[in-house]
């Protein structure tokens, strides 16, 4: 702090430090904050409240009985009593009915059913399919990208990354829904060929599968795969390729022992944003399952906030996902062995 | 490790329109020292990765140990090409970059550290296997890319410039150092330079090549001594170049009329009487005082001191000429007025031709 004083002198420093501080706030602590403090907690509404509220009115309406049929003064003042007890203890859970308490604790973690917890395995699961696929799909583009060099380098980086990037998320994956849908293009294709009949349901249904979602997935995500692998690839000297070559190595090897080595951050920072976005992506697999599929997790935390109305709930999902992602990235980290330092650059 | 011999038989490479190397032929001979020199883009680098299999000749055929190399890569060939950046893998150990030519033909671990070790022992770097190529100085690195390139035993070794990256001292120490590693091995080397230094003080052999063509081959003696071309003249050493016109030729002794007043000198090729011709004096041929051949009054214009020689340079009728002397005490007062001197010998005459320097 003291070095970016001198650095910048005493004004500019604070004020970097105060939007530094902004920052931190706006986009981490507030936001990642509330979620947890949201899920950490549960109103007690009893289910049961309402019938006791129900007995007491019952008892109540017999005393009144009671006291009005009652001609005996010390009785009738004692139901009386009885009768106002009854009502306070009607009012004050009432009022809990309303407004119920807020109980802390980690209830909402531990609640998750065995259909929700099989499906937040699942998810996660799938997600690293997509992210292990998309590598394999994305090192060959991006060591192309990567080596290519001059005019072609610009073609092919226009045509096959950035003008399917223009397109928006939601109609590349609706895209992608019409070509696999029981009409759709493959179909449609099949039906021309003769191979399946479309008249009477013969045909393959694609989206009932879950490779359907990968297949959107790693193509709507496959950019954060291959760019930061092209960012590392750019920076090996190609004369290490070349002197590998030259020591006779093959190149299956040249790519395992000198070029993967090379692009490991790279790799690294593909893989993370690639299962980050996958295992958190709600509109691809809403979008390709139509509930025909099997669920993801991050459908399951959007019905708890806005079909369940359990925001307590939701969010414990959603920091479960958020703790698992984060353990994968440390995972990924350590099996990569890179460190913060490699992957910043 | 045995040398072989690298034959290029009319060979010719083109890049699209552009031709990088003319037609030649070459021959080196196995176990030799063999220098390319030329400025960069002479075309000096192409035969290089041509030789070692990156580039295949347009025309012409390339034979290693009397093989042709017809549509063999460069992990087929009996070549190892050092790098001039090196190439080093950074992410490897240093034994692990000098075992990898044999992890890639399949040597056993335990048999190819053993191998490195004996490398890196040759290029006295033993106790340095287990450190990063980033740990060492630019010599050891150096030696550690030789090493690497020798593990895979190969029959000839390719260099492009390895020394350019290193400090003047070192380039020097690693001279001697690759002189004494080529003799050791002794292996064919071909070393690619733009260093005259380097080519003369190394080689056994050298080619002096400019824009694509070969201009001489020849011992360093003699391509110093003799050379055969303009620019192999202006190119390896210093060169006083006066022009002139040639008025007789008698016996390989060539009178000249020059701005100068006439030259007696000795031709060089044939050049043809009244046609314009370059004659070539080297600084330290010539002499203070008159000759019997050549006498050139001068105006002594400036004096350089190098240590055990002294530059001095002088003009007359608008050109400049340069003499190196050895240095001593008549050298610390000198009159304005010079004659410089020089033999028959020593004035090499030779058709106009482009010269190394503009």
């Amino acid at each position: 702090m003291a070095s970016l004083f001198r650095a910048y002198g005493r004004g500019l420093g604070v004020l970097l430090l105060a939007i530094a501080a902004l920052w931190i706030l706006a986009l981490i602590v507030v936001p990642l904050g509330a979620m947890i403090e949201q899920s950490l907690w549960w109103k007690d509404s009893k289910g049961d409240i309402t019938l006791q509220i129900d007995r007491l009115y019952n008892d109540m309406a017999t005393l009144q009985l009671d006291a009005a049929g009652e001609t005996d003064a010390a009785r009738k003042a004692g139901f009386e009593a009885q009768i106002a007890q009854k009502q306070a203890l009607a009012t004050e859970l009432e009022a809990q009915e309303t407004n119920p308490p807020k109980t802390y604790g980690l209830a909402n973690f531990t609640r998750m059913s065995a259909l929700h917890f099989y499906i937040f395995v699942r998810t996660i699961f799938y997600a690293l399919m997509v992210t292990a696929l998309a590598l394999v799909v994305c090192y060959p583009m991006a060591y192309a990208v990567a080596l290519a060099s001059g005019p072609r380098k610009a073609i092919v980086l226009t045509v096959a990354l950035i003008v399917p990037y223009a397109i928006n998320e939601l109609l590349r994956v609706y895209a992608w829904l019409m070509i696999l849908d029981y009409r759709g293009v493959i179909n449609g294709i099949l039906a021309w060929l003769g191979m399946v009949d479309l008249d009477n349901r013969g045909w393959i249904p694609f989206l009932e599968n879950p490779s359907a979602v990968f297949l959107a997935m790693i193509y709507t995500y496959v950019l954060f795969m291959v760019f930061p692998m092209v960012n590392t690839l750019e920076t090996l000297d190609r004369n290490q390729i070349e002197a590998a070559r030259d020591l006779g190595a093959s190149s299956f090897r040249i790519h395992r022992r000198v070029i993967i080595p090379h692009a490991k951050p790279g790799i690294a920072v593909g893989c993370i944003m690639t299962f980050m976005l996958s295992a958190g992506s709600y509109s691809v697999p809403a979008i390709m399952t139509r509930g025909q599929g099997g669920d993801w997790f991050s459908q399951l935390v959007y019905r708890q906030f806005y079909e369940s109305n359990n925001w307590n709930m939701g969010s414990a999902y959603a920091v479960s996902l958020l703790v698992v992602c984060t353990a994968f990235i440390l995972i990924m980290m350590r099996l990569f062995g890179v460190g913060l330092r490699d992957i910043a650059k | 490790m045995r040398g072989k011999d690298v034959r290029l038989d009319q060979v010719s490479i083109r890049f699209g329109d552009s031709i990088a190397v003319q037609p030649l032929n070459l021959t080196i001979e196995a176990g030799e020292f063999f220098s390319i020199l030329g400025p960069s883009g002479c075309g000096k680098t192409t035969i290089l990765r041509t030789v070692s299999g990156f580039i295949e000749p347009t025309i012409g055929r390339v034979l290693i140990g009397g093989e042709d190399m017809a549509g063999k890569g460069p992990n087929e060939r009996p070549t190892a090409l050092i790098f001039q950046n090196l190439a080093l893998f950074p992410l490897m150990s240093v034994a692990e970059n000098v075992a990898f030519g044999l992890e890639a033909r399949g040597v056993a671990k335990a048999e190819r550290l053993k191998r490195a070790q004996e490398l890196l022992e040759l290029v006295a770097l033993g106790g340095y296997g287990d450190k990063k190529p980033s740990d060492l100085s630019g010599g050891q690195r150096q030696r550690v890319a030789i090493a690497r390139a020798l593990a895979v035993e190969p029959s000839v070794l390719l260099l492009d410039e390895p020394l350019s990256a290193l400090d003047l001292k070192l380039r020097q120490h690693m001279r001697a150092e690759l002189r004494a590693i080529q003799k050791r091995v002794g292996i064919t080397f071909i070393y690619i330079t733009h260093d005259q230094g380097e080519a003369l003080a190394m080689s056994d052999r050298v080619a002096v090549m400019s824009r694509g063509r070969l201009e001489q081959v020849a011992a360093p003696d003699t391509l110093y001594a003799e050379p055969a071309t303009p620019f192999v003249a202006t190119f390896v050493g210093e060169q006083n170049v006066i022009r002139g016109t040639l008025r007789r030729i008698s016996n390989g002794a060539a009178s000249v009329d020059t701005p100068l007043g006439p030259i007696e000198g000795r031709e060089v090729g044939t050049p043809a009487i009244g046609a314009p011709v370059l004659v070539m004096v080297r600084p330290e041929r010539m002499t203070l005082g008159a000759t019997r051949d050549n006498s050139i009054p001068v105006t002594l214009k400036a004096r350089h001191l190098e240590g055990p020689s002294v530059n001095l340079e002088c003009v007359t009728g608008g050109q400049t000429l340069t003499v190196t002397l050895a240095n001593g005490p008549a050298m610390r007062e000198l009159p304005s007025d010079l004659v410089l001197g020089f033999g028959r010998e020593d004035a090499r005459v030779y058709a106009e031709g482009a010269l190394a320097h503009g």
